[in-house]
């Protein structure tokens, strides 16, 4: 396929990247604090670690979609020397939801440790606990489990008629909202009304490190849990909750961690380790290898969208309809959310008077489904931008124009009564992406033999924390000039293996101007770090980041005025350095003098709660060649074009983009965890479960578009998430144009590809 | 059984069984815990090593064709607390997220360049193919490969 690539597709050398602009640290490519760790094998993850006097646990999963379990003899494995089974009659009768991440959102429980009713292939039924990984695994085979196999219910549209709901508690959907404006009257008088159905997969975050977690009880009553997670404190309410504990029992430490994605933000196996720990009084350490990690973690939640779009003769919006069913998988988990998040995108990328958008989720026979980098975000700009394209085809509209007559400007409000807009800067990414690009003349549709070549875009805007929302946005960070001049900046923050921990020293050594190797952030542990509430909702920078300003800010101006204090002359802090009258004091010198003359130390809390929540924005370019023989898709070239603010380190910004290209690549074109009519997963590994590896990635061009966001620091805002978001709905644009189909059913493999084609 | 095999440049011995994976060996026998176990089924590669120079899947392979071999981790390139040019270049160009893939990525790049200096663009993509990055969308690491190729030769000239 390689030689139909007209651009050859080079690598960069590092002296070709762009250079960072006017700040000592920000915007720079800085290197990553953790690196050198990593890349000599010393950085180690929760598995990598012994456990002293600790038990490993493997889950015994049920192997069917949907069953209760009639009896279970582990006399066979309870035979092995130090083999511990626990079952779940032996679990407390406590149901909680894993997406719940604050006590009291009332998120709808329904689910345990371990359950008798098994509602998908990976549900939870034992614990087997060993000495050892090997020996746990040859005990779990040795446990005979007697089921009795029930229907289940793989479709999610069917899931609301199923003839017997699957929960106890009878709930055949969880139903919301969103509306605002005149939507009857718009589509009434409307000029042309425009309806699609777009369908996006459950896809599988696949982070290369499987979930591991790791419990032990402590003296004093105290459980303590080490966790690669992204929400600290929503895991300590969920095991505290299971516990029947209070929160200051339970610690919960942030571990490394092998990428997430969303994969590890809900409670999965931490409450079931946690409370093993404290049943057997012993530690415990469960580790999952990626069948395990496939069938019984997360996935992202599949949808289906009916989107209506009213439009006047001029082809100006006037107002949406959707009707969204989210795929919950077994257990609500995080589901409703989601589907509330694709909601509250609706009416922040195009200016549209009037919305109703209205959805459920529902449970099926399948995995659970819960956060997924973009948490809706990339399932409902598929659904928006893919219909956009479609209805422009239709009505003779240039996709490029028509979206240039609806797109929000700078300063717009939200119409649904969220935060406002902020400095977004899509018509921008737009019009700059599509003259970089070249969009008007890979636009037009190549055909030779059996090959059609075209491209295809699509825009985007996601959040930056929870400001406006029905969630509170707080977070808690110190900073502490220590007597050498050092600088400890205490949070509860997360690394993901995007490089929050060094994007938040740059932001401290930028207003300190302290070398940022002499600058050590922390991750959260629940003991000692303040509250956070969690890295998810795109809101580390824009929030945390910010909050780690404010209080670098704080810190240097109380050095600052008790040196004044002290010396009792005029005193100004420069370049990482006091002057004091005309002396130049290093900042170890003036802590020290502060300390022990004045009786105070340089160390600064601060809490944190942001009032606003700009968008943040986005539009990739995809240039694809289909091959209409086998229905084979290429990408040939990419540029992706963001509206960042400013990049607080743009190695780690560009980062962020490529990644978010890799995942959205898979859900236009191959990844799918599908489910057959009993509910038997298509892929049990990688070798069912297709991601692009390195030869199938298209060249990507990344321009930022860096124009300030007020309330972020420096003008930061978020990229992580919303990178991966355009890039499905860009490439089935792509698609939908060189073929002249209307696919709306991803990924865009190629049996669907030939079928469209057949159907022509 | 017992094995004698090298391992990053060192004699070991080691009592292994049929049911041993190489992986297990390097990682429970011997704490080379830079071999990550991503998939168990030679799909992901981010347990590769090099078996005299060749990269393999450390899931697939039984620990006892460790006999008699020669063995490189992740942990033998560093040579006297001196990252080796690959190490560098993967630091450099930002080649390095949540890490997990990084050793086996190196490893295999590692084998690329003892057999080809001057690798094509194509060469490197090529070589990657068998292992999977979920974080960077494989561009930092490519220019990584690219960058070190470059500077051992330039190095040498």
């Amino acid at each position: 396929m390689s030689a139909l690539k007209e651009k050859e597709r080079t690598i960069q050398r590092p002296e070709e990247l762009a250079p960072g602009r006017d700040f000592r640290y920000i915007g720079q490519r800085i290197p990553r604090a953790d690196g050198p760790d990593k890349v000599t094998g010393r950085y180690d993850y929760l598995a990598d670690g012994r456990y002293d006097k600790a038990l490993v646990g493997v889950v015994l999963f049920s192997p069917h979609a949907h069953a209760k379990v009639r009896s279970i003899d582990c006399s066979r494995a309870l035979a092995m020397p130090g083999v511990r089974v626990l079952t779940w009659e032996d679990a407390p009768d406590v149901l909680y939801n894993s997406g719940e991440w604050f006590p009291g959102q009332n998120d709808h429980p329904d689910e345990r440790v371990l359950t008798g009713h098994a509602r998908h292939v990976g549900d939870r039924i034992a614990l087997v606990l060993a000495p050892d990984e090997r020996t746990a695994r040859i005990a779990r085979g040795r446990i005979v489990v007697d089921y009795e196999v029930l229907l289940p219910v793989v479709d999610p549209e069917g899931a609301r008629e199923a003839p017997e709901a699957l929960h106890e508690d009878g709930i055949r959907e969880f139903p919301g909202t969103i509306a605002f404006g005149d939507v009857e009257g718009a589509f009434a008088s409307a000029a042309h009304v425009e309806e699609d159905v777009i369908v996006t997969p459950r896809i599988h975050h696949a982070a290369m490190e499987p979930h591991a977690v790791f419990a032990a009880p402590r003296p004093e009553g105290v459980l303590e849990l080490h966790t690669p997670c992204q929400i600290l404190f929503g895991i300590q309410q969920t095991v505290a909750k299971v516990l029947n504990l209070p929160f200051s029992k339970v610690r919960i430490i942030k571990v490394p961690m092998g990428g997430s994605f969303g994969g590890k933000q809900e409670a999965v196996f931490e409450p079931l380790c946690a409370w093993a720990a404290m049943t057997l009084h012993r530690p415990v350490l469960i580790v999952t290898n990626r069948e395990e990690s496939i069938a019984a973690t997360r996935v992202r939640a599949a949808a289906v969208g009916r989107v209506s779009t009213a439009l006047d003769a001029d082809g100006k919006l006037l107002a949406r309809r959707f009707d969204v069913t989210v795929d919950a998988g077994a257990y609500l988990s995080g589901a409703r959310k989601v589907l509330m998040a694709m909601g509250k995108k609706t009416s922040r990328l195009y200016r549209i008077p009037a919305v109703e958008f209205a959805g459920r989720a529902v449970r099926t026979s399948t995995t659970p489904s819960g956060a997924c980098r973009g948490y809706g975000s990339p399932q409902i700009h598929a659904i928006t931008e893919i219909h956009t394209d479609l209805l422009c085809r239709r009505l003779g509209y240039d996709p490029v124009d028509f979206r240039l007559a609806n797109l929000v400007h700078p300063g717009d409000s939200d119409p649904s009564g969220a935060s406002d807009l902020g400095n977004a800067r899509i018509i921008e990414c737009l019009t700059r992406g599509a003259e970089r690009f070249g969009w008007d003349h890979r636009s037009k549709v190549l055909s030779w033999g059996r090959w059609r070549r075209s491209a295809g875009f699509a825009c985007c805007t996601h959040g930056n924390g929870y400001a406006g929302t029905i969630y509170h946005d707080v977070t808690e960070v110190s900073v502490r000039i220590m007597e050498d001049g050092s600088v400890v900046v205490r949070t509860s923050l997360h690394e993901l293996g995007n490089g929050t921990l060094t994007a938040v020293a740059q932001i401290v050594g930028e207003v300190l101007s302290v070398p940022l190797d002499r600058i050590v952030v922390t991750e959260g542990d629940t003991q000692f770090t303040g509250y956070d509430i969690g890295c998810q909702a795109s809101r580390v920078i824009y929030v945390c980041g910010e909050s780690a300003r404010l209080c670098a800010e704080q810190a240097k101006e109380l050095l600052r005025s008790e040196a004044e204090k002290l010396w009792g002359c005029p005193t100004t802090y420069e370049n990482g350095e006091l002057l004091v009258g005309g002396r130049r004091l290093s900042l170890g010198e003036a802590v020290r003098a502060v300390e022990t003359k004045g009786g105070t130390s340089v160390d600064v809390h601060l809490t944190y709660s942001p009032d606003r929540n700009p968008g943040s924005y986005g539009v990739h370019f995809a240039d694809i060649t289909v091959d209409t023989c086998t229905g084979l898709v290429t990408v040939n070239d990419f540029l992706a074009v963001h509206d960042v603010g400013q990049a607080i380190n743009r190695n780690f910004v560009e980062g962020q983009i490529y990644g978010g290209i890799q995942m959205g690549l898979g859900m236009a074109l191959t990844e799918e965890l599908a489910f057959d009519a009993k509910g038997r997963p298509s892929a049990r590994n990688f070798d069912k479960y297709h991601m692009f590896n390195a030869p199938e990635m298209p060249p990507i061009d990344v321009l930022l578009i860096e124009k300030g966001e007020p309330g972020g620091p420096y003008g930061a805002k978020s990229i992580g998430e919303i990178a991966t978001v355009p890039t499905a709905p860009a490439v089935v644009n792509a698609v939908n144009r060189a073929l002249g189909t209307e696919m709306t059913c991803l990924p865009l493999t190629p049996a669907r590809i030939v079928e469209a084609l057949a159907a022509l | 059984m017992k094995i004698e095999f090298v391992v990053n440049g060192e004699s070991c011995a080691a009592e292994v069984d049929s049911a041993m994976r190489l992986i297990d060996l390097l990682r429970e026998e011997l704490r080379l815990t830079s071999v990550k176990e991503g998939c168990g089924a030679g799909e992901c590669g981010a347990c590769t090593v090099l078996v005299d120079g060749e990269p393999v899947c450390s899931c697939l392979v039984p620990a006892v064709q460790a006999r008699g071999r020669d063995i490189l981790t992740v942990e033998g390139l560093a040579k006297d607390g001196q990252l080796s040019v690959l190490q560098q270049a993967f630091l450099d160009c930002d080649a390095v997220q949540c890490g997990f893939c990084t050793a086996g990525m190196i490893l295999t790049a590692h084998a690329l360049l003892m057999k080809k200096d001057n690798p094509t663009d194509e060469d490197i993509r090529t070589a990657l193919a068998g292992n999977i990055c979920r974080c960077t969308g494989y561009v930092p690491i490519e220019r990584a490969v690219r960058a070190a190729a470059d500077r051992i030769r330039a190095a040498r000239s």
